[in-house]
């Protein structure tokens, strides 16, 4: 990883590479499993089979601040550059990180048009957006780059990355649980950046390329706006559903917030309370959207 | 961007003399000077040349003073004036976290406004106009010349830029739909004004982290959060020493609130950065005028005592109710033009020409 970039936030860094908490044990795993295997099953008594609910950071945010919006159907999904910024972002910033560019506005253009090439010449699509990009005039190509630009640039800005051990994970598929005892209902969370701290077993320093089971890792998940009351539990969230959806992974020590419109950052570090606390969030959540689609009539 | 202005009346330009400002110059404005050249015209005097290139980055680079260190007990103090000055008894009802009342530049200016000078300013409420158009149109041209460093035909890239995002659907759907006549009449507005940006602007050093649209928020208690998005930020974040600046970037004539605009986003970066920018600018498309401030504490504590002023006028009175006919003392219209003369008396720029 090289990365002479911005010296970042310092007190960021710090909170992203504080000394990890101990870890959360499989007893504590199997409780949380077992509360939302139990409690969900109990909220979503009301949907119907077909009624699928996918539970999410933005529905936990809109059931606490705007629930008479639960019932209303989502819209008809058409790309935006909000919808492009991410996923390219990740990639402008990991371009800067390795030392392929220097700065965010450099690796935008070369980097959304390597991906429209590969997708041109192979068919696989990398980020989805390949097509819809390539069939873009070019004043609708601009605002897609500008965009990707400032939001890769508050991230590139937001750690001194030469601290970092070894180089993060960018992005990556999105964690998902099935309940299964409420089958249409999924926690699903992603994380921007998946962060391994030093472990027990290397403590001289990086190791780079070797994985190591049981170094902990923190997650970096970055939200527009300020954050709002509940936001300690929507971090935990997050680990939660990174936490259930594998038996085998280790359960993140710590989630690092990032609000870059507010210039705030906030960590939580995970242990079976801000699981717990967590988890009484989804169920509530449950609760409000089954009221919501029953009022309604959605549900039957 | 700041587009929705140049069919509301616009401020005399000759008040804050783009040449003055070039200078150096940047305090409140004064009374009108005897300016004959200009004057209600709305264009600056005859023989002055807007900056270009590296004089013009200069001129936003350098503001005659030192750039501010890292002060944590200026924000703490900032931030501690407008939690106690917003939350007493004087401070009006309460907002909760859930929904706090959101202050933007428009909204602070619309409250703030007295009866004569309210009208210019308008009512929040977008409708299409030639004015907006153009001032959108531009303003997607402004970010891509910064951020590809070109565009071709300005009418078509400044619409595939609007168009691309549907948040402008109405806008785009009303410009496809104008008569001939009035898109002739926009298209040679936006030409003009790219042109101008093509052969102005200075290209921008990736180095300095240019960012387009950068969104500023900040909560101020439980109840407030101010908010604002910034045309153009430039300057790499940096710990020690102010190394931010910010442009608006302005498609109409110069107003009086834009001073209170650019200040206004100066205090919400003081409340959410570890420093405020060094320099807040608005730059004028239409002519190439530029104003530039240095951002300093004094700066920055008037534009908190306007924003309390304007939160508490905005909870007790509510968005949707007009101006109060009783002295407006923040009106920023009324430390320019006297009352007797409102500001929408001044018209022009290409209303005037869709009059004519």
């Amino acid at each position: 990883m090289r990365a002479d970039g911005p010296t970042g936030t310092p007190s960021a860094t710090r909170a992203l590479l504080a000394p990890a908490p101990a870890p959360v044990d499989d007893a504590v795993r199997a409780r949380l499993r077992e509360r939302l295997t139990g409690e969900m099953a109990t909220a979503a008594g009301h949907l119907a089979p077909t009624d699928q609910v996918l539970i999410t950071v933005p529905l936990l945010r809109q059931a606490r601040q705007r629930p008479d919006r639960l019932a209303e159907p989502d819209g008809a999904f058409a790309w935006k550059p909000a919808f492009v910024r991410r996923s390219l972002g990740l990639s402008i910033v990991h371009a800067c990180v390795t030392g392929r560019f220097a700065t965010p506005l450099e690796a935008a253009g070369p980097v959304s048009s390597d991906a429209v090439a590969d997708w041109t010449r192979t068919g696989w699509r990398t980020f989805h957006w390949e097509p819809w990009m390539a069939g873009l005039p070019a004043g609708a190509r601009a605002a897609v780059l500008a965009d990707a630009v400032g939001w890769a640039s508050s991230l590139w800005t937001a750690f001194d990355w030469r601290a970092i051990p070894r180089l993060p994970e960018f992005g990556g598929a999105y964690d998902q649980w099935g309940c299964p005892t409420a089958h249409p209902v999924r926690l699903k969370a992603r994380s921007e950046l998946r962060v391994e701290l030093d472990g027990p077993d290397d403590p001289a320093g990086p190791t780079a390329g070797s994985p190591v089971p049981d170094r902990p890792t923190v997650l970096v998940s970055v939200s527009g706006g300020c954050p709002g009351p509940g936001w300690s539990e929507e971090l935990a969230f997050v680990a939660l559903v990174a936490g259930v959806r594998s038996p085998s992974r280790p359960v993140p020590a710590r989630v690092l917030g990032l609000w870059p419109d507010a210039g705030a950052h906030a960590a939580v570090d995970i242990d079976a309370d801000t699981l717990m606390a967590a988890v009484d969030r989804v169920v509530v959540t449950l609760e409000a959207v089954a009221a919501a689609r029953a009022s309604r009539g959605v549900s039957r | 961007m700041d587009a929705g202005v140049m069919d509301a009346g616009v401020m005399d330009a000759d008040v804050i003399d783009a040449g003055v400002m070039a200078a150096g110059g940047s305090g409140r404005p004064g009374p009108r000077p005897d300016r004959p050249a200009g004057r209600g015209s709305g264009v600056p005097a005859r023989g002055w040349q807007p900056l270009a290139g590296d004089a013009l980055l200069d001129r936003l680079r350098h503001t005659g003073r030192p750039r501010p260190a890292v002060d944590p007990a200026l924000a703490l103090s900032l931030r501690r004036y407008l939690e106690i000055e917003l939350s007493g008894p004087d401070a009006g009802p309460q907002a909760a976290w859930e929904e706090p009342l959101v202050a933007t530049k428009g909204r602070l200016t619309r409250a703030l406004a007295c009866a004569d000078h309210a009208r210019p300013v308008g009512d929040g409420r977008r409708r299409p106009t030639l004015a907006l158009a153009c001032g959108a149109l531009v303003d997607g041209l402004f970010r891509q010349l910064v951020t590809v460093g070109s565009f071709g035909d300005p009418l078509d890239d400044g619409l595939a830029g609007l168009a691309v995002d549907g948040a402008h659907a109405e806008l785009v759907s009303w410009i496809r739909q104008l008569p001939v006549s009035q898109r002739d009449l926009l298209r040679a507005e936006v030409t003009r004004q790219a042109d101008a940006l093509r052969r102005r602007w200075p290209a921008l050093d990736p180095a300095w982290l240019p960012r387009t649209q950068v969104v500023l928020r900040s909560r101020v208690g439980p109840g407030v959060e101010l908010s604002g998005r910034v045309d153009l930020a430039i300057g790499r974040p940096h710990a020690q020493q102010a190394s931010v600046a910010f442009v608006e970037v302005t498609s109409g004539r110069r107003r009086a609130e834009h001073r209170a605009d650019r200040h206004f986003y100066a205090l919400i970066e003081a409340l959410r950065s570890p420093v405020p920018p060094f320099a807040v600018a608005t730059y004028y498309t239409r002519t190439g005028e530029v104003d530039v401030d240095a951002v300093g504490p004094d700066l920055l504590f008037e534009a908190a005592r306007r924003t309390v002023a304007g939160v508490r006028l905005l909870r007790r009175r509510g968005e949707d109710v007009g101006p109060s006919p009783a002295p407006a003392p923040r009106c920023d219209g009324c430390a320019v033009v006297p009352h007797d003369q409102p500001c929408s008396e001044v018209g022009g720029g290409l209303t005037q020409s869709v009059a004519a």
